[in-house]
């Protein structure tokens, strides 16, 4: 497809002395699509691990825990299958927030498809993203006093000061979803979910050719899916309920997250600016300065952006984060000299 | 809060720039997405036509409240005769599980899973349901029906593919062979469907390709 770009990222990722690996960010490129082809053969053969809506093999499987909510609260049941659904996904949200979305999800490799309708390879608005993204400061001059003295906070604290917000739009449609399945006694958004709807044109294109079961939903089915994720961009930001689920049940999740390699970081250990890490991230996380990133670490897709961007590759994703306060010289030296400017202020 | 008040105020402008609003765009997405979705919900109160429902699918009302469309049934069905409901058919119902004979008929799954349905055993919001001991002949998928304006043996052909292939008995023959339902024996399997010949002609038009017998769901 665009094997041009992905030879020159792969190049560019080997081409860093850090140890980058090229080899996770193109699983991560291609495993919703290997998702959609197993899911596909299961349609074909007629044995297989389902669709994302319930994958697993024959009756052991993890339920959509959006649609165990909604099929809970549209038939006012407990069924046992879906609340162990519920805890295993719990569990899993814990443990690795919202991986999901980065690494398995088809819908952001589907709206890749907004590509084909834009002249070029990226849309004018995601440009004008990344340039509003991108700072007016050059990278590489030393550090201003202001910026030292954010460097200082100790992520904990920043955190926890930044991002009191529980609730966004997408939570509100979480809401809505949730509270019409109540009301109305049927999973509502299930009709108009994308993860359901590209799996449903999967299907409908199989048995289209397949047995020639020829119908309008052949039409409506991918248009639904291409208003939604495609000419209506950041579904996955603003109205997901999915993620919405996620984001919430994420807050309390600690491990896995980008941790940050004072000693390697340019900002730390040089006092240079930077900020490449923050500028790399889709869901808006800045993790060398939380307090100035539009998410709160409960977003991170881990999709390894920042730890590709990083040009000392000082970012990693280990299972439990060393505690940055206990953090190398360096840290420590920038802390003190913000603690002083502090005092004189 | 203070303290995030405080980094707003002292941050350089590019840096707030970045920060975007959570505000007022956000909240009117969030408010319009919930709207929708419950206006989604009136859905309910739109018309649809009846569909022939996989095993314990029968309780229209339970299926669609707790189908969540994982296509999952489908999946399971060893004789593909499980297919997702035409939104032709009824937006509420759009890829709900529906029966289609024209390749096989259901048998509960009497070879593969000894007469447990797999649709049923695999659905994991027991939008399939069978009460304990349901067994084939007790559960009723739908009652065949015999167009007799296009079936060939109404035109004295001696056509007798249904009444072949009905593993209940639930077809007769009359006095000059042609084939007659027996409602109280008929459970619905699709067995006579799937074999009959003569599909009416057209294109992709409604009804074009339904068969002179076929299974209607029992209302």
């Amino acid at each position: 497809m665009n094997r041009d770009t992905e030879e020159k990222k792969s190049a560019r990722a080997q081409g860093k002395a850090s140890g980058a690996k090229p080899g996770l960010s193109t699983l991560r490129r291609v495993l919703p699509w290997i998702v959609m082809v197993v899911v596909a053969l299961g349609f074909g053969l007629h044995k297989g691990f389902g669709t994302l809506s319930d994958f697993g093999w024959m009756d052991v499987s993890v339920l959509c825990p959006l649609g165990a909510l909604g099929t809970m609260l549209a038939s006012k049941l407990l069924v046992p299958r879906a609340l162990i659904s519920l805890a295993i996904v719990a569990v899993l949200i814990l443990l690795l927030g919202r991986t999901f979305c980065g690494w398995v999800c088809p819908v952001p490799s589907v709206a890749k498809l907004r590509r084909a309708f834009a002249k070029g390879g990226r849309t004018k608005k995601d440009a004008e993203e990344a340039a509003a993204r991108t700072p007016k400061l050059a990278p590489g001059a030393p550090l201003t006093d202001e910026e030292k003295a954010l460097l200082a906070q100790s992520c904990h604290e920043a955190h926890s000061s930044h991002g009191t917000r529980v609730f966004d739009s997408r939570g509100a449609v979480l809401a809505g979803a949730l509270g019409s399945a109540a009301i109305f006694g049927f999973p509502v958004f299930c009709l108009v979910c994308p993860i359901g709807l590209t799996f449903a044109t999967i299907l409908l294109v199989m048995r289209a050719f397949g047995v020639g079961d020829v119908t309008v939903s052949l039409i409506v089915v991918p248009a639904l899916l291409l208003a939604e994720v495609v000419f209506f961009r950041k579904w996955c930001h603003t109205l997901c309920p999915l993620g919405a689920l996620m984001s919430l049940l994420g807050r309390a999740n600690r491990t896995v997250l980008p941790t940050i390699d004072n000693e390697k970081c340019l900002e730390t250990s040089k006092g240079r600016r930077c900020g490449a890490c923050g500028r790399a991230c889709d869901e808006g996380i800045d993790p060398r300065h939380p307090q100035l990133g539009a998410a709160r670490a409960n977003e991170c897709t881990r999709c390894r952006a920042c730890a590709d961007a990083c040009p000392a590759g000082a970012i990693t994703f280990p299972l439990i984060a060393r505690t940055q306060d206990e953090g190398p010289a360096p840290a420590i030296a920038v802390k003190e000299e913000a603690k002083t400017l502090q005092h004189s202020q | 809060m203070e303290e995030e008040k405080q980094t707003t105020e002292t941050s350089e402008e590019d840096l707030r720039a970045k920060r975007p609003n959570i505000s007022r765009r956000s909240m009117c997405l969030g408010i319009g997405g919930a709207a929708a979705l419950v206006a989604l919900g009136g859905l309910k109160y739109v018309g649809s036509t009846p569909v022939v429902r996989p095993p314990g699918g029968q309780d229209e009302d339970r299926l669609v409240s707790a189908c969540v469309r994982c296509q999952k049934c489908y999946e399971a069905c060893p004789r593909g005769v499980i297919a997702p409901v035409h939104v032709e058919d009824g937006i509420l119902q759009t890829r709900t599980p529906k029966m289609y004979f024209d390749n096989g008929w259901c048998d509960f799954c009497a070879d593969e899973n000894g007469g447990v349905p797999l649709c049923v055993e695999v659905c994991p919001t027991r939008a399939l349901e069978l009460p304990a001991g349901a067994t084939a002949q007790s559960t009723i998928i739908g009652k065949a029906a015999i167009d007799t304006d296009t079936c060939l043996a109404y035109r004295l052909t001696g056509c007798r593919f249904c009444y072949d292939a009905c593993p209940y008995e639930a077809i007769e023959l009359d006095e000059i062979n042609r084939p007659v339902v027996i409602a109280d024996k008929c459970n619905g399997c699709g067995a006579c469907e799937s074999v009959c010949v003569s599909l009416k002609e057209g294109s992709i038009s409604s009804g074009a390709t339904k068969r002179a017998i076929v299974v209607e769901p029992q209302a």
